[in-house]
């Protein structure tokens, strides 16, 4: 079955240049550029896997939605791959925390830009990982 | 101290309160006088005073107590002793706890109207000092925010579409192509390095490392510099000579930038040798000292450059493109001084350079 991602991020160029790729790739992708569209899409539809962007609008409003997954039961077992180019900033809003400060329970993240390859690879990898733990748990 | 400057007088004295009003009636200074130091402190914090005047021999509260207060209550808050000439010694214990200067009674009104004066000019330039700090580092922040946004984010989405074009054009492409989209892509990448490179400089502050600084082996960052470098290495056909001595003992510090600083070295290395050369890296211990050096056969440095290689968005006077040579070892060395080690370097043009980070090794209490 076509897996289905849904991508938030506010710069359209870099979302073109990301979803081409899983495109090819096989994957269906819905896209939002901003995080109120993004939460609506996430309410009101199913995803195997967020593409999540950090630093939208008036700062990093990308953790909020990561904050808000992690107290939603149901959105909470959905992979979430963080794709920032904001290493700095990211260790400026978790001082003394790893570069990865684990946002959700199951997330990973990646930097801007990302090589195909290894796109590819981490969104196929996440999304078994969380069908392996749903089977686990059945 | 847009308005007229505060000035608090805290006195028991009476006649010390009312000679300093009159003295200062007519200056345009606001004026708030106080006879002990309970209520003397209430008015600091109502009042608002940029200088207070604070007698040391008061019943109650004692001067030095006030002072404390004062200086909790808001530290750029100037404040002068008042004091007896037979308790000057009194007044220099004051100034060392923080009081601005002393005033000896009895004084002249020119004395005073001296003292009050000197006193709101120090209150102004520590508001200032203040302020232009505050600025100083809001022009870092936005700094930072412009290179991130308006720089690094429209790279990334040229570099993000490139890789997907190639990626969509993998098998279409025939050799010449996939030199000219290598070429943009290692550009573009370049790019992208030099500006992280400078949001590193310009938004982290290297010393708030040192919070998370653990024991480790030297090894851990070693090797993953020279893992993310073998590929740097292969394209030129450098072969990395990596000797590492046996039991190395452990050095305190952060292995993330420890390992930045040594792939910072590795990759000049890399960039300044000719094809098919070799890069020396090794470790080994000397005295109470690890040491890493790296040695390549490589352009070298000249004299007149080499003292200033570490100076940051230096480029070199001999004309020769040194990209790499800026900002990589200026943040490499503040790294490095950070882990209380430092960096060597010895070069002769033409025929190699050889860099050394000495760290300071852990030593055990094992006697």
């Amino acid at each position: 079955m076509t897996k289905r991602l849904l991508m938030i991020d506010d710069d359209p160029d870099f979302v073109a240049g990301i979803k081409s790729i899983l495109d090819a790739a096989g994957f269906e992708v819905e896209v939002t550029y901003n995080p109120k569209d993004g939460l609506n899409a996430l309410q009101t539809k199913q995803y195997d896997l967020l593409l999540l962007d950090i630093m939208m609008g008036r700062g990093a409003e990308g953790i909020m939605i990561a904050r808000k997954l992690r107290k939603d039961a149901k959105l909470r077992e959905m992979p979430v791959l963080i794709i920032t180019g904001m290493r700095e900033q990211i260790a400026f809003l978790f001082p003394g925390e790893p570069v990865h400060p684990r946002f959700v329970e199951v997330d990973e993240l990646v930097e801007k830009p990302v090589e195909p390859k290894l796109l590819i690879e981490k969104v196929n990898s996440l999304i078994q990982t969380a069908e392996a733990r749903k089977a686990g748990k059945k | 101290m847009d308005s007229a400057p505060r000035i608090l007088i805290i006195d028991d004295e009476e006649v010390v309160i009312d000679s300093c009003t009159q003295i200062l009636r007519g200056s345009g200074y606001q004026l708030a006088t106080a006879t002990d130091g309970t209520r003397g402190l209430k008015l600091v914090q109502e009042f608002h005073p940029d200088l207070v005047f604070v007698d040391l021999k008061m019943p109650g509260i004692s001067g030095f107590d006030v002072l404390e207060k004062i200086h909790e209550i808001d530290a750029t808050i100037v404040s002068v002793v008042i004091t007896g000439f037979a308790t000057v010694g009194s007044a220099v214990d004051a100034m060392k706890k923080g009081a601005y200067d002393f005033l000896p009674k009895p004084f002249t009104p020119d004395e005073f109207r001296m003292i009050a004066h000197r006193g709101l000019e120090r209150r102004k330039l520590v508001l200032e000092t203040i302020a232009l700090r505050r600025e100083k580092e809001l022009l870092r922040e936005q700094f930072a925010s412009i290179v991130s946004h308006e720089l690094k984010a429209p790279l990334g989405a040229v570099q993000q579409n490139l890789f997907a074009l190639e990626f969509e054009l993998s098998g279409a492409l025939n050799e010449e192509q996939k030199e000219k989209m290598e070429r943009i892509k290692v550009r573009i990448d370049e790019l992208l390095k030099l500006i992280n490179s400078w949001l590193r400089v310009i938004s982290v502050d290297i010393n708030k490392l040192k919070e998370g600084f653990q024991q480790i082996p030297i090894t851990t960052p070693l090797s993953s510099a020279l893992e993310s470098m073998a590929p740097y290495a292969a394209r030129k056909n450098i072969e990395i000579v990596t000797t590492i001595s046996d039991g190395l003992r452990p050095v305190t510090g952060d292995s993330l930038s420890l390992a930045e600083v040594f792939v910072n070295i590795i990759s000049n290395a890399i960039k300044y040798s000719p094809d098919n050369t070799k890069v020396s890296v090794k470790a080994e211990e000397k005295g109470s000292n690890l040491l890493v050096s790296i040695q390549d056969s490589g352009v070298g440095i000249s004299k007149e450059d080499l003292p200033h290689i570490f100076d940051g968005f230096y480029r070199g006077k001999s004309g020769q493109a040194m990209s790499g040579h800026g900002i990589g070892l200026a943040v490499s060395r503040q790294i490095t001084e950070a882990h209380n080690g430092s960096i060597a370097v010895e070069s002769e043009l033409g025929k190699g350079t050889i860099f050394v980070v000495s760290l300071p090794v852990e030593i055990t209490k094992t006697l």
